[in-house]
């Protein structure tokens, strides 16, 4: 039979309910296709494609990949740690408003010096966001969900008045358009890019993160303990471990991943604090970071997958002219059929 | 190591050996950002006459979705109207939705990669990312809006959604029987802040003892808040209303289910949803925008200008709802087209903040 | 000033406002409380409301009659609650990532379809506000509590009555013992898969009656993303509420009396950054929970997909 055959051959066996189910969806995402008047076979192309087949679009996958990556490795550091944290969006715009702060107020420094303290800056900022949650669950147990949930508006919020007020450009109150955003950071301070590209040397940053993360959860006795405490916090009472300050740690940790991911998209994409600046990333790296099985090595190429998806879907958008909701639609289907199908690769675990 | 986690990986090692085969690698080719000097355009590098078959691709970035009654649609339906009428001369593309500055940034850049001979990003907010990528691409020109700074292929479009606001408050002071008037805003920024102030002079020149309440959801679309802010107006007295952005439909319906109040709509008349309640609007004439774009690019001008949207231009119209517009008194009506000639003739300037 | 902070007309305004405020967040919330209270944690909610709320604007739109709306949009979200149930019982799937699936599909679909059905913004007449005799009369209490439509009344009554279910019927006993300890649920008889599932699906059915809400007994129109977070908000207050209906109520109401006081404050002109205000609602929650209710257990398998017989 192919199921025992399969077996044996539990990789390939993995491979190919990952690959099926993602088919799945996609025939489940063509009748939706057609139901939109689109032609399945043409739309699907630039989303299966797009992504890989030019500069443009692999370059582009990486722009996106880089904040997944990082933020995703701070929902794993969390995990590990018992935590669920769905405050990462927060937490990547205070690591936004803190990089960009810090690096207007000392823009007078040379450049390099400057990223450093962006970099610092950016960790520190979201660390700090997510200390809140952290310290509240570990010190009187309140739930971390409603924590973040509502610790995310906050900062939305919080971000709106900062550029409408004390960080505004100067030139847009000038002029009298008063747009909400602030000032640009000086060149000194943006990331290195690949000429004609937006890919930026925030990837290398994220690649590096991930090699500490593993090093930090695998080979460290802080990593080793976190870990026991997510798994079994009894134990680790017993055996010593005090749960509060791991919990209080694993999350500055992970916030200040958001965080950098945060300072990265400052200094290698945008240049400067508005509206919008985060694109949903702090719900997308759940998925990457569940999808990579929370292992550095796995969240990587997760990362890739989703950064990928997102800009193949938004290439099919514009080649087919297909509303926007049919995008999210394809997601939907993508990562419900994978999780789903999750269960065949499982059983011989 | 991990079996499962290996095998996903090993599942996609498929695209991402494609990747590598044809991917630069990022590493030791990052070089420093290449900021090009600002080059003046110069009409003489394609002298030659444009091919006669050549068509002209315009492609539409928009924030929210291309049917929300106000900023988007107003601006879709203006290109399209261009296209209507260049038929298939004019090429035309839209990707709505882009609020995340990150996503248009990609749509951006796709569209100019492919060829695209105008690229308009419709919101204050795409003025970096667009200035970023224009230079990048210096024969495709850009356009955003609402803005100032141009570039050397980069328009910026200006809506004095002042002027409109200044008449519209005029008729608003003039109609209000509770001397209670609301505006609920989006964020106080951009075009809000504009129209908002005007609004609020124009209510001062007719009567300085009506009181304007003045609000903000904080978000763009946050059509439920937006509806139960009207009400807190309502409820407060006012019974006259207005506002901006997408959200605004949401003021619109709460002013509809009251009696005896009024709404004023700006981007887009939205009278056809509220027949017995939207009084008058002022209106975008987007497509004489566009149109200006298409000539100056054809004309190898790719930028450098700043497309202002008012009264004396035309681009800018106010608009009563025929239903209603008998309930105005004439010499309110009068003074407001008085206001109208003035801000044409330049008499009237209102003055931002 | 002080004097129109203190007027009745302001806080008949406040309490009325956050009253319709509360509504569509307490269906959410309480159909959530039974998914987690049987051990599922459901983060999809928010898609489902999307999902009730066009296919609620959709019914009563071509048939012209409300109470179909609500009963289209009761449909789809159980429909949808089916589909999560399944995944999350059946395949077992980590009920954090399928949730932001299903959030994901939801609000695609909802913004998708409307495009196909409808393609521009137009109304409804959605359910007028019911005055109930001698009741909506009483100063005060009679224009906030008294002069709203049916479906706020359904909201308010559906609290008691899930408090009932849950705490003084066998079926809630049962429930309360799947998300506690399903194998000494399973061991006592009580069949854990079909109790996840009518729970599960009756948070489906209730979020799409809090998406129909929004169209036809708040809104009376549909837009894209008309939600705008409310889903989220609603998990986080089962947590606020620790999983039981009048905690639930509590965190609801309290949060949205201060969203409505800050729209109040903003009409009057505190003098205040808008923003600030507008924070208010979110960091009062989060102050409350830290000062006043402090741990919250919670259901000890929550989210732990249970298999029968052991893995």
């Amino acid at each position: 039979m192919v199921t025992s055959w399969l077996k044996e051959r539990p990789l390939l066996n993995d491979m190919l309910v990952s690959l099926l189910a993602v088919f799945a969806a996609f025939v489940v995402g063509a009748g939706l296709l057609v139901l939109a008047g689109a032609d399945p076979l043409v739309a699907y192309r630039p989303l299966l494609l797009g992504a890989f087949s030019s500069r443009y679009g692999i370059t582009e996958t990486l722009v996106k990949a880089t904040p997944l990556l990082l933020v995703g490795l701070g929902i794993a550091v969390a995990f590990r740690g018992g935590i669920l944290n769905i405050g990462a969006e927060g937490q990547l715009i205070v690591g936004t408003i803190a990089t960009t702060w810090v690096v207007l107020a000392f823009k007078g420094l040379p450049g390099p010096l400057l990223l450093l303290l962006a970099l610092a800056a950016g960790f520190l900022g979201g660390a700090l966001w997510g200390a809140v949650p952290g310290v509240l669950k570990a010190k009187i147990g309140a739930n971390e969900i409603l924590i973040t949930i509502m610790m995310n508006q906050i900062a939305a919020l919080l971000l709106g008045f900062l550029i409408r007020g004390p960080m505004i450009d100067a030139e847009e109150v000038a002029y009298g358009t008063g747009y909400p955003q602030s000032a640009l950071i000086p060149e000194g301070s943006w990331l290195l890019r690949l000429p004609q590209t937006r890919l930026h040397a925030g990837l290398l940053l994220a690649l590096l993160a991930a090699f500490l993360v593993y090093v930090f959860l695998w080979r460290t006795t802080l990593g080793y303990q976190i870990r026991v405490v997510g798994t079994n916090p009894q134990a680790a009472r017993y055996g010593g471990i005090s749960v509060a300050r791991n919990l209080i740690i694993a999350t500055c940790i992970s916030s200040g991943l958001a965080g950098l991911a945060g300072m990265i998209e400052v200094t290698g994409v945008h240049h400067r604090l508005l509206d919008g600046i985060s694109a949903g990333y702090g719900f997308t790296a759940i998925v990457v970071a569940l999808f990579g099985k929370l292992h550095p090595l796995g969240i990587i190429p997760a990362s890739f997958l989703f950064g990928a998806l997102l800009v193949g879907a938004d290439m099919m958008q514009r080649t087919v002219g297909i509303p926007a909701g049919l995008v999210n639609s394809i997601q939907g289907l993508v990562v419900v059929f994978v999780v789903s199908t999750e269960i065949w690769q499982r059983r011989r675990a | 190591m991990n079996r499962k986690m290996l095998g996903f990986a090993l599942a996609l090692l498929v695209p991402l050996s494609a990747l590598a085969a044809c991917g630069p690698t990022p590493v030791p080719t990052a070089a420093p950002v290449v900021v090009t000097k600002e080059v003046p355009v110069v009409v003489t590098a394609t002298p030659a006459p444009t091919k006669p078959a050549k068509v002209f691709k315009v492609a539409l970035i928009l924030p929210s979705t291309m049917d929300d009654l106000a900023w988007s649609q107003s601006m879709y339906q203006g290109v399209k109207k261009v296209k209507e009428e260049m038929g298939p001369a004019m090429e035309f593309t839209v990707s709505e939705n882009l609020y995340k500055i990150v996503d248009a940034g990609a749509a951006i850049r796709d569209y100019a990669g492919k060829g695209y001979d105008l690229v308009i990003a419709h919101g204050s907010q795409y003025q970096t990312v667009v200035r970023d990528i224009a230079r990048e691409f210096p024969k495709t020109s850009f356009a955003y809006g609402t803005g100032f700074q141009t570039g050397p292929n980069i328009f910026a479009y200006d809506p004095q959604a002042q002027q409109g606001g200044y008449m519209l408050g005029m008729l608003a002071a003039g109609m209000t029987k509770s001397g209670k008037v609301g505006i609920v805003g989006p964020v106080k920024g951009g075009d809000a802040i504009k129209y908002n102030e005007g609004f609020k002079q124009g209510v001062a020149a007719i009567n300085p003892k009506v009181i304007v309440l003045e609000t903000y959801t904080g978000s763009f679309a946050e059509f439920v808040k937006a509806k139960e802010m009207a009400a807190t107006h309502m409820d407060a007295g006012a019974d006259v209303l207005t506002g901006t952005a997408q959200q605004s439909v949401s003021i619109t319906k709460a002013a509809a289910e009251r009696k005896g109040v009024y709404m004023l709509c700006s981007d887009m008349d939205q009278s056809k949803l509220a027949p017995d309640t939207v009084l008058a609007s002022q209106i975008y004439q987007w497509d004489e925008v566009v149109r200006r774009m298409i000539t100056l690019n054809k004309s190898g001008i790719l930028g450098g200008e700043r497309l202002v949207l008012d009264f004396s231009g035309g681009k800018l119209q106010l608009v009563y709802n025929p239903k209603l517009e008998g309930n105005i008194p004439k010499d309110l009506k009068d003074k407001v087209e008085k206001a109208k000639q003035d801000i044409i003739s330049g008499k009237l300037e209102i003055k931002l903040p | 000033m002080v004097e129109q902070l203190l007027a009745q007309g302001f806080i008949i305004g406040v309490l009325a406002t956050s009253i319709r405020l509360t509504a569509p967040m307490l269906f959410a919330a309480l159909g959530e409380m039974f998914a987690e209270r049987a051990g599922v944690l459901n983060l999809g909610v928010e898609g489902i409301m999307l999902m009730g709320a066009y296919f609620a604007f959709w019914a009563s739109f071509t048939s012209e009659s409300p109470w179909l709306g609500l009963v289209a949009g009761m449909a789809i979200g159980g429909l949808m609650g089916l589909g999560m149930a399944f995944i999350s019982v059946n395949l077992r799937a980590n009920q954090g990532i399928s949730g932001i699936g299903i959030y994901l599909l939801g609000w695609g679909l909802s913004s998708l379809f409307f495009r196909l059905t409808f393609g521009a913004i137009s109304g409804v007449a959605g359910f007028q506000p019911v005055n109930i005799p001698i009741l909506s009369a009483i100063p005060v209490l009679g224009p906030v509590l008294f002069q709203h439509n049916v479906v706020v009344y359904i909201a308010l009554l559906l609290v008691p009555l899930s408090y009932v279910v849950l705490f003084k019927t066998t079926f809630g006993l049962s429930l309360r013992a799947v998300g506690e300890n399903p194998e000494a649920a399973d061991t006592m008889g009580i069949q854990v898969y079909l109790i996840q599932y009518v729970c599960v699906i009756l948070g489906g059915i209730l979020a799409g009656l809090a998406g129909a809400f929004l169209t036809v007994g708040q809104m009376n129109m549909f837009v894209d993303n008309i939600t705008a977070g409310r889903g989220f908000i609603a998990i986080a207050l089962v947590y606020f509420g620790r999983w039981s209906p009048y905690g639930i109520l509590a965190g609801s109401f309290l949060f949205s009396i201060v969203d409505a006081l800050q729209m109040w404050m903003q009409v009057i002109g505190f003098g205040v950054p808008y923003e600030v205000l507008v924070m208010q609602p979110y960091i009062l929650t989060v102050l409350v929970l830290a000062l006043a209710v402090g741990r919250s257990g919670g259901p000890a398998a929550l989210s732990k997909p249970y298999v029968r017989g052991g893995t």
